[in-house]
Parts: C-alpha cells; structure tokens; sequence
C-alpha cells in the first residue's frame, strides 16, 4: 500500500531543499526578467498586439519558457536519485519506513512544486504587465499556457528523474540531462534535415508544401508539443513567419497533443520506477 | 556451551571443541597448528532468541561474490562486532541487512520477519548509521531531523534535545551544506537514536570523529546496551571492538571466519601473553638456558631485548634461569594477546 503521508513528507523535504538551490533561484530570476521585459516591449510597446490576437507575445513567451522550463526540471532532476545514492543521503532514507515509489512520486512531487513556483512567478508578473498594458481578453489561453508550462515541467522531470535512477554516478547523469535537453532543442533542426532529406526544396518549404508526417513528428519532441498546444489554445491555427505561412494540421487537435504529452510524462516515470526498485543501493 | 569432536582437515588430529549452539568458532588444531574454523551443528533457536539471523547470504556484484554464503546470528541485548578489512564485505552485509540491495542468495531475519517481505515494520525498530553518511546541503539540522522524525512517525518535538544531544545546538540554525564531516557525522548519530529503536546497525561510527566525540558515541553505545538495544557495529578499529563487543563475527573475502566472544577468540587462537625482557649485553643472541628450556613457544633476540612466548605458569622459571645463569635483568613487560593479534592470525591462516 502506498501511504500518501509518506510522499507527502518527501515532497515537503525536496521542496524546502531545492527551492534554496542556488542554480534554480538564478535561473527562476532569469525566467521572471525575461518574461516581464517580453511581455512589456512586445505585448504594449509595438503596439501591433491586442489580447486577442497575441501572437507576437505569445511566440516570444513560448520561446523562452520553452527553454528554461526544461532547463529548471533537469537541473532539479538530473542528480536526485543518482546523486543522492552516491552521497549516501538516499542510503539514510531507506533504512526508514518508507517504499521506492513513495521516495519516487514524493520527489516529482516536490521537485515539480518547485517548477510551479518559478512559472507562477514569471508568467504571474509577465500577466500583470500584459493586462496592464493591453488588457485581459485572452485570459483564458493565457492560463491554459500556464497550466501547459507547469505540465511541460513535469514531463522534463519526470524525463530526468528516470535518467537519474538509471545512471549509477551522478557525472554520467549529467551527461543524460543534457542529451534530453538538446533533444528538445535540436528536434526542428533533425526534422529540417529528414525534410530536405526526403527530396523536398528549400521553394517547397517557402511555399508551404509539407508532407503530413512534417507536422505530426511533433509527437516526438516534448518541447514541440508543448508549443503546438499553447498555440491551439490561443486559437492560433496558422503560423505566419518570414513572409510565408503554415496552417497547425488538424490531426494535431488538443486532445492528440495532450494525450501525447501524458504519453511523455507516464512513461518515463514508469521506467524510473522500474530502474529504481532494480537499483542496488 | 556445547562440546563438538572435530577433525583436523590437514593432519586428521581429532579434538574436541567448546561453543555456543550455532556458532562458528576458530581455532588453531593442536597438533599441526593449523587455523580453520569449525561450526557447531546447528541448534535450532527458541523464539525470540536470536534478533538477526542471517543465513547462507551471497551477493554477487558482476563475476566478484562480495559476500559468499555468510551465516550468523546476533542475540537480543547483545552489542555486537562486524570485523574484517576492506573489501571483506561487512557494507554489503550491513546494506544487506536493510533490505537495500538484492541478494542471490540466503536469507535474514530480523525479529523473526523477512527484511525483504516486512521491511516497512522491521525499519520501524531500527537506528542505522551509515559510514559515509550525507544529508540535504540546504536544510538546517533541525529541518533534516524534523524530516527524518516523520517518516518513521516520531513526534517532531523530540528534535531540539536531539541536536544538543550531540552538541550541534549552536549550529541549529546552519544549512548542513556548511557542516564539516565530523559535525554530519553527529547529525548521523542523532538521526539514528530517533524513536528509541531496539536494534542498532552502525557502521564504523566514529570513522571521522575526533577523539572527545568517539568517546561520547562509544559511551552511547554503551548506554544504548544498559537499556536493553540489540548493537550491531562494524569497525577496522579494534581496539573498539574489543572494548565494547560481547561477541564478534570476522569476516575475510565476504566469508565468516569466525564468530565467538572476544576472549573465547584469544583463547582458540592459542594466544599467549608475550614477554619482552630487557637485558644489558645481550647483543642479540638468545641465552642457551631459555632454548633448553621447556614449554617456551618462541624465543627471539633484537639488541638488548628478549621475546619470549610461553605459558604464564613458566615466566617466573624464565626469569629464574636467566638469573641464575648471570644476566643482569633491567625490564620485565608482558604483553596481553590483543584481539588485533587474533583477528591478523585468523585473516593470514584464511589467506
């Protein structure tokens, strides 16, 4: 049986012990700048966007946190299991009363609360200034883009915390988080590669002529889909940039890309368990 | 106590033995001075008698076998020494112990329950301290005892005394991240005595220590035993052991040598007190009276100084003719046999 209690009681130590990380603070202090300062200069000072069309805003805000998002998640992750195993701490804690998965939801839990933390603070202050100076009539998108953000979070720490109880050192760890990160950021220029691969030009991109595989292999790149999303729940369906546009197909509805995330997220926490029960402490 | 007639694997001199049901004892044969070890039939424990049993455990890391088809028993009360050197396989044993490994083979008990079925209860009643112990780098010592309070269900108010228990309260309200290893070592101690548990797994407590605090851990091991807790503690220092153990198990290459009171060990080991006589003009040569002597083990000149190994009842005939053949003694010293003398003599024969 799995006690509530005890992964709350691990949640609450991972919490008070990561939110005073030094690396996090700084990377929530970043996260919170740039959102603010994006949020003033593209949202109120070009003046092109209202609320209900903010898809300058929009693109810059998914930009940035769909960068520091992960980055936040794998550094909180990478080493919680690995690291802590080599330390000893990990050690101390199994001799308690306390199961593998009760130790394992506990620090997603608490780990995630700490991601939670930053994105309210950023996108918090980054809406403030949007409603003060456009005003508030993309409020619901704009918390749909929250809740996908802090989703995002999860699926990046639960990505890490299975590479974590995976590795046996904390250095080889280290190496894993930063494969997955660069997976997330690399995927557009893999996809590019496999586009022009398949025979397709450089007038075929500008002229919108994409297969239908071109779009869907979204579902292979977490960042991707997370993006795809905040994009359809600001009912943004056609992606106007440098002069050319594309339309989001429609197999890549809400419920696909949700699913698909979830798919992103159970995964890798099911193997985490699985790598975790096996490890020899 | 039970007696056993046993047979010298090398020279088939047959002997009898003395032990306690279970036990494995070592001893050297008589005749041929062979060290081995020999195991009493196995007398099957009354409930309750025995607080861990560990029997026929092999742990296997890849192709080396850490620990290799190791049985032993630790009784309710008792404090009890894990010895061997590095690399014998005491931490895999003790990590063993908690359920944090997976073995190939054997099984434990503790408290008559499966540490891999019933680890959640066991745990309940036990304090464990590990060598190299680490805690959360952005909590205070207070936070990380709060924490550690609730998962094994204790009241938080305990925690105050427990920090000044072992003499952390002036750096209460430090993050342990700045904590040198000694001060970590006692917030490991402190951790361990959360709940009053019944059964003690320490290992090497005062490794990192200085001198004032092994002294305070050892006298709290001591009075952990007075309150009726069940010790098991690994240590290279023997000294430590020897103080402290009611009985020790030894263990060379994850295999039990031995396991028996401390002073039954010397005396299988056929350790005798040695005698180191100090004599002006010896130059290095052992007098003629003490070779034709009888009963003497060992006798070895360096300068000025005699070693003698014999029986006690013949050291006075030794210092007797030695004056009666004029040597002028300055010094007389005797030197117990020491538990580290055994536990050399046992891991050279075993090599």
């Amino acid at each position: 049986m799995i006690k509530p209690k005890s992964i709350y009681i691990v949640a609450k130590k991972e919490f008070l012990d990561n939110i005073r990380n030094k690396w996090v603070i700084l990377l929530t202090i970043l996260f919170v700048l740039l959102i603010v300062v994006f949020s003033y200069v593209a949202g109120g000072q070009t003046g092109e966007d209202t609320f209900g069309n903010m898809q300058n805003t929009v693109f810059g805000l998914i930009g940035i946190s769909s960068l520091l998002i992960p980055l936040i998640a794998i550094i909180l992750g990478f080493s919680t299991i690995s690291g802590e195993a080599e330390s000893g701490a990990l050690y101390v804690v199994l001799s308690y009363p306390i199961k593998r998965m009760e130790v394992l939801l506990g620090k997603l839990l608490g780990l995630g609360l700490v991601i939670t933390v930053s994105i309210f603070l950023g996108f918090g202050l980054g809406g403030i200034v949007i409603a003060l100076t456009v005003g508030t009539q993309s409020f619901w998108g704009y918390i749909a883009f929250i809740l996908l953000s802090i989703f995002l979070g999860f699926i990046y720490l639960s990505l890490a915390i299975c590479i974590s109880s995976y590795c046996k050192r904390r250095i080889t760890s280290i190496g894993g988080g930063i494969l997955v990160f660069f997976w997330g950021m690399i995927y557009g220029t893999v996809l590019m590669g496999i586009y022009f691969g398949a025979g397709y030009s450089m007038n075929d991109l500008m002229s919108g002529n994409y297969p239908d595989w071109f779009f869907n292999s979204v579902v292979f790149s977490p960042t991707d889909l997370s993006q795809t999303a905040v994009q359809r729940a600001f009912g943004v369906t056609t992606i106007s940039a440098a002069g050319f546009e594309m339309s989001i197909p429609e197999f890549l509805s809400m419920p696909v890309l949700l699913l698909s995330q979830i798919i992103w997220f159970v995964i890798p926490l099911v193997l985490a368990y699985y790598f975790f029960k096996k490890r020899d402490i | 106590m039970t007696s056993k007639t046993v047979m010298c694997p090398k020279c088939k001199q047959q002997f009898t033995i003395v032990g306690n049901p279970g036990a494995k004892v070592a001893l050297t044969c008589p005749k041929c001075n062979l060290i081995g070890s020999f195991a009493f039939p196995c007398v099957k424990a009354d409930d309750g008698y025995f607080c861990i049993e560990i029997k026929n455990l092999t742990k296997r890391y890849k192709d080396v076998k850490a620990v290799d088809n190791l049985s032993f028993n630790v009784r309710k009360g008792e404090i009890f020494g894990f010895l061997g050197p590095n690399g014998a396989g005491k931490t895999t044993t003790i990590k063993a112990l908690l359920g944090l490994i997976h073995i190939n083979n054997g099984s434990i008990k503790i408290n008559n329950m499966d540490i891999y079925k019933d680890g959640i209860k066991i745990k309940k009643e036990i304090g464990f301290l590990p060598e190299r112990i680490s805690f959360y780098d952005n909590l205070t010592p207070v936070q990380t005892l709060n924490f550690f309070c609730e998962l094994k269900g204790v009241d938080k108010s305990i925690v105050p005394s427990l920090v000044k228990d072992v003499g952390l309260e002036d750096a209460m309200n430090r993050k342990v991240g700045t904590f040198s290893k000694g001060m970590v070592q006692l917030l490991g101690v402190a951790q361990a005595l959360i709940g009053n548990p019944s059964i003690y797994i320490l290992d090497e407590p005062t490794a990192g220590l200085d001198a004032r605090w092994v002294k305070i851990v050892r006298d709290k091991i001591k009075m952990l035993k007075e309150r009726g807790a069940t010790v098991i503690f690994s240590s290279h220092i023997l000294s430590e052991v020897e103080a402290l153990c009611d009985r020790v198990a030894i263990i060379n290459k994850g295999k039990l040598i031995a396991e028996d009171t401390v002073t039954n060990l010397s005396r299988y080991l056929h350790m005798k007190p040695r005698l180191e006589i100090t004599i002006k003009g010896l130059n290095g040569k052992v007098p003629g009276v003490i070779s034709n002597l009888q009963g003497i083990d060992t006798a070895e000149a360096k300068g000025d100084t005699l070693f003698i190994t014999c029986e006690p009842q013949i050291r006075a005939k030794v210092i007797s003719s030695l004056e009666a053949a004029g040597f002028i003694i300055d010094n007389i010293k005797t030197i117990e046999p020491s538990l580290e003398d055994t536990f050399i003599k046992l891991i050279e024969g075993d090599n």
